[in-house]
């Protein structure tokens, strides 16, 4: 499903050059879960964000489903984004001025998803979240698990076939942290691809294999039993 | 999609309230302020237009110089106007207009009206007066034909039916209405209720061409070039005026153009009068061009301070909701959308303050008629501009306001938003910084401004006149007593609290003027030499009711037989007439324009000058003689006592005359006399201090958005050990170095031009430089007064929950 070859990113500041990828070089496939570990500053979330394409590579090619797209523009890239990939993040990033069924609504509304549909499909992922009872409250009325489980939904309502998700316990206590793992490994039993960041080697636990990143380079692979 | 988009919005700008309400409610302000602005500008522009044939329409002036003296006149000769329609095939039209004042029998009272005026039939022809009883062609035609407005109709018939009944005119009967028009338009350069024929005024008839008294006014053909008319003037000025020169003046056109004297014609066009017209003898009082520039400057200014408010604060924000847009990203927005999202935003607002202004204005509107003394209505008419043109301002202001959040934070990478790189963005945005340099520049100016505006305008107040103003009753129209006005004089000179008394109409304060020609030798030749002075008739108390001094010579005493031909001269005629003594010198006048003809007149004083123009003007040469003018009896008072005194002086009044007692004091005269300039002044305070207000709102809102977006910081400081006054200053210090800047840039620029203004003024006061010191500390108090209530808030939060809620 993913691809990626000599991938290089760099950060250009006033007086400094960052390399945050070094021709990294890594495969995903189809239905696996994959946890990408190693120190902070590594440059796990720079991958994470050129996989979802929420970012571009300096250099190197990343072939997502059989297509290149390095070089894709931002429309395309927000296209095959919108239809293809759910999003968690460390701090949830829920939009403040929605409610939760307004939050987890506005994929479908960027895919253009009829109304009737809409309500249809977020009150199931909600059902299935078990915050259906919040439905009507906004992201700050939540507590931190319940905001992580409203992302989730998001992420995962337009069934994308890959959810990148980075550091989704970091901001959870363990047992809110270990529902947000069972939810991701139910999703990935029923075949959606998942890659995730995470400091925790308990939370890596959960997934097939793990990449260890240092200084933007894999140092190495570790596949799970 | 789009409810969506609204959504957001709607909850975006309820979240936050402040900035909601400092947003929508300044940038409302602003735009009520421009609004009321340009409602008084298209007033002033659209003077005389209600003239179907304005475009065609010129009236005709004359241009005088002789010797030292020149003066333009409004007003042209009698026979002009049929002279020009007989020998230009290009003049549709012409018709003369002569101001009269007289008295109306209502009942048993004599009312004095003024707003009387002569006219040619051809005047419905040339104006636009709709005729509503009566016939237009036929209704000035003959002697004592007089047409009145609906009002004046009204007033006395208590009907608009009235043609063909009588008025009694000065108490005398013969005068029959035959038409009733509506009321003349407020935004007329003159303003008549009573039209009387021309014929009825025997000197209509006139010949002469050396005697201007009528405001004359051409209708052209249609496409013809009144260029050309105007190239013809001169040689048309020679043929008719040429013989008259040689016989009263002695001199040859040639003659009196080589010294430097001259006599033309010229012409405005009737749309240009109200505004660019200021000339002796205009039949009514005349605004400026220059006001209509400052006060359109200063909407733009208001309008340009409020956008930019609205600018900033809508990017502010915008940054605050970065992570709104990276996620929406994220999710699979578009940059298109994003861009859309926040235009219709931004419109939305602004329709909303658009709306806000407009009912404002229209609530406002009597409270700003009375404030500029205007009559402004918002009608039909007014929409047909004022809707497409608030559209336009919506769509506009909509647009510059939403573009940066929109074409800016939209394009940054989501993953950079969400990372909040936005956030710090905020110190450096030079674009805000160099939109609140701007503000601020013009707040400063526009204080400035408004401070020498005050100073000159208070100048003029007090401002020595060289005659005392003060403690002078003046009773009005002292004729209507005839030939008692001199035995009424006498007694009112008995009353205790009466000091003196004189009686004449030529006063500092008053219109009544007439000028002649002095000459220094009897061949009445030198015209280099004579002057052409204002020429009063005074009595013996003048000078001392007045309160003016003498600067050489004597006043008039009624002891001296001689002082029937004595004068007594201001300093300017003094100077103008070049006398090294003027005392006992002689002056000669003629008395029909011929040299053999004449009076001799000797100075038996010289009085010291007086202001009796505006400021805007030099003092011009006065000659003073012992006359038996009766306009007013002025009182000098000595009472605390007025009532009483003016009980008595109205007591006295009826027992020798049926007409109305009227009165006022000197000194409101002179007020009512710069009455324009203290409502311009007035005006400009009013939105000077909107603009500032409005500048002050954006600052505020800057400041708390400054504050929020550094509540973490704040906070981490604080937990470090930073007290109140270090975290004012780190959150003041940015905007009052952008404050600075603007004092730096904006004051020697309002210097100038201010100091340009003032040369309008012949007597002014200068620019201090505390005027300047006080305008840019002043700005800089309201700036760190309203920074430092957002900054204070900000460093007595509890830095615990600011740390908690990141
Ligand atoms: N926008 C940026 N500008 C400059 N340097 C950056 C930027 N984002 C990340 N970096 C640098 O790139 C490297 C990798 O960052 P990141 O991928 O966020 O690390 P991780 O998620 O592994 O902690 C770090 O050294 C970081 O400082
Ligand atoms: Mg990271």
């Amino acid at each position: 499903m993913i691809k990626i070859t000599d991938l290089e990113k760099f950060y250009r500041t006033e007086e400094v050059e960052t390399i945050a990828l070094n021709k990294l070089s890594m495969e995903v496939r189809k239905g696996e879960f994959v946890a990408i570990m190693g120190p902070s500053g590594c440059g796990k979330s720079t991958l994470l964000n050129i996989l979802g394409m929420l970012d571009d590579p300096d250099a190197g090619s990343y072939v997502f489903n059989d297509i290149e797209v390095a070089h894709f523009n931002e429309r395309k890239r927000a296209d095959l984004r919108k239809h293809n990939i759910g999003f968690v993040f460390q701090s949830f990033n829920l939009i403040d001025e929605l409610t939760v069924f307004e939050n987890v609504e506005l994929p479908l509304i960027y895919t253009g998803v009829a109304a009737a549909d809409r309500v249809k499909r977020v009150e199931e992922v909600l059902d299935k979240m078990q915050i259906m009872q919040r439905r009507n409250h906004y992201p700050q009325q939540l507590s931190g698990g319940q905001q992580q489980r409203v992302a989730i939904a998001r992420a995962v309502v337009n069934n994308p076939k890959l959810i990148l998700a980075d550091e989704p316990t970091g901001n959870l206590d363990s047992s809110n942290g270990n529902d947000v793992m069972e939810l991701l490994t139910d999703l990935n039993e029923q075949g959606t691809t998942i890659v995730m960041v995470t400091h925790s080697e308990h939370d890596a636990r959960y997934s097939h294999r793990i990449i260890r990143l240092l200084d933007g380079h894999t140092v190495m692979e570790n596949i799970m039993i | 999609m789009f409810r969506n988009y609204i959504k957001t919005a709607w909850r975006s700008l309820k979240k936050n309230k402040t900035f909601t309400a400092i947003n929508v409610l300044g940038l409302a302000l602003g735009l009520t302020a421009c609004l009321l602005i340009v409602l008084y500008v298209v007033d002033e522009l659209s003077f005389d237009r209600y003239n179907n044939k304005a475009d065609r329409i010129y009236r005709v002036n004359e241009d005088l110089k002789l010797g030292n003296n020149s003066v333009n006149y409004a007003v042209c000769m009698a026979p002009l106007a049929q002279t020009l329609k007989t020998d230009f095939p290009d003049v549709e039209d012409a018709v003369r207009i002569k101001r009269a004042a007289f008295h109306v029998k209502k009942g048993t009272e004599n009312i004095l009206e003024y707003n009387v005026a002569f006219a040619d039939p051809s005047i419905f022809n040339v104006f636009t007066l709709p005729m509503v009883n009566g016939n237009a062609t036929t209704a000035l035609a003959e002697p004592n034909s007089i047409v009145i407005t609906e009002t004046t109709a009204k007033k006395y018939f208590n009907s608009t039916n009235v043609v063909g009944r009588d008025l009694r005119i000065d108490d005398q009967a013969g005068y029959k209405v035959t038409g009733v028009i509506k009321d003349m338009p407020k935004t007329s350069h003159f303003n008549f209720d009573f039209l009387v024929s021309m014929s009825t005024y025997p000197d209509s008839k006139s010949d002469k061409w050396l005697r201007s008294d009528y405001n004359t006014y051409v209708l052209f053909r249609k496409g013809a070039d009144p260029k050309k008319l105007e190239v013809q003037l001169p040689a048309f000025l020679r043929k008719y005026a040429a013989g008259e020169m040689q016989n009263e003046l002695n001199t040859s056109i040639d003659a009196f153009e080589k010294s430097g004297s001259y006599f033309r014609m010229n012409l405005t066009p009737l749309t240009d009068i109200h505004l660019h017209s200021d000339r002796s003898g205009e039949l009514g009082t005349n605004s400026t061009v220059e006001y209509i520039y400052i006060f359109s400057a200063i909407a733009l200014f208001i309008l340009f301070i409020a956008c930019v408010n609205f600018m900033n604060l809508s990017t502010a924000r915008s940054s605050s909701r970065a992570r709104e847009v990276g996620v929406r990203k994220v999710l699979g927005s578009s940059r298109g959308y994003l861009v859309i999202q926040f235009l219709t935003e931004s419109t939305l607002v602004t329709l909303g303050a658009t709306l806000i202004a407009l009912a404002a204005a229209t609530a406002l509107l009597p409270a700003f008629n009375q404030l500029a003394g205007k009559e402004i209505l918002i009608n039909s008419h007014t929409y047909v501009w004022l809707l497409p043109v608030s559209l336009i301002i919506v769509l506009v202001i909509g647009f510059l306001a939403g573009s940066y959040p929109a074409f800016f934070l939209s394009a940054f990478q989501p993953a950079d938003v969400l990372k909040g790189k936005l956030a710090t963005g905020f110190k450096g945005g030079w674009l805000r910084s160099f939109l609140v340099v701007f503000q601020f520049g013009i707040s400063i100016f526009l204080i400035i401004g408004t401070l020498v505006i005050y100073n000159q305008l208070n100048y003029i107040q007090t401002k020595n006149l060289g005659y005392n103003r003060n403690q002078v009753l003046v009773v009005k129209n002292a004729f209507e007593l005839g030939k008692h006005a001199q035995s009424f004089k006498q007694e009112v000179k008995q009353l205790p609290g009466v000091a003196s008394a004189t009686l004449t109409g030529f006063l500092p304060t008053t219109q009544a003027r007439s000028t002649s020609i002095f000459f220094k030798d009897a061949s009445m030749t030198d015209q280099k030499s004579s002057i052409f002075p204002q020429t009063w008739q005074v009595d013996d108390d003048y000078i001392k009711t007045l309160g003016m001094k003498m600067a050489a010579g004597r006043n008039f005493s009624s002891q001296m037989a001689t002082d029937s031909s004595g004068v007594i001269i201001n300093e300017t005629a003094a100077r103008f007439l070049g006398f090294a003594n003027p005392i006992d010198k002689q002056l000669y006048q003629s008395l029909d324009g011929s040299r053999t003809h004449f009076k001799v007149y000797h100075i038996v004083g010289v009085v010291k000058d007086f202001h009796f123009n505006s400021l805007r003007e030099n003092i011009s040469p006065v000659v003073m003689r012992l006359g038996e003018d009766t306009g007013d009896l002025s009182l000098r008072v000595s009472t605390t006592n007025l009532p009483a005194l003016i009980a008595q002086l109205k007591e006295k009044w009826s027992g020798l005359s049926s007409s109305h007692f009227e009165y006022s004091f000197m000194d409101q005269d002179f007020e009512a006399s710069y009455r324009s300039e203290q409502r311009i002044g007035k005006i400009f305070v009013v939105f000077t201090s909107l603009a500032i207000l409005i500048a002050c709102l954006g600052l505020f809102g800057l400041a708390a958005y400054a504050a929020e977006q550094r509540t973490k910081e704040i906070g981490i400081r604080k937990v470090l050990g930073a007290n109140v006054t270090a975290i004012v200053g780190l959150l003041s210090k940015d905007f009052i170095k952008l404050i600075l800047i603007a004092i730096t840039i904006s004051s020697p620029l309002a210097w100038y031009l201010m100091h340009k203004w003032l040369q309008d003024f012949a007597y002014r006061v200068n620019i201090e430089w505390y005027t300047i010191v006080i305008a840019g500390l002043g700005a800089m108090i309201i700036a760190v007064a309203t920074i430092s209530f957002q900054s204070i808030k900000a460093a007595l939060a509890n830095p615990v929950k600011s740390l908690k809620s990141e």
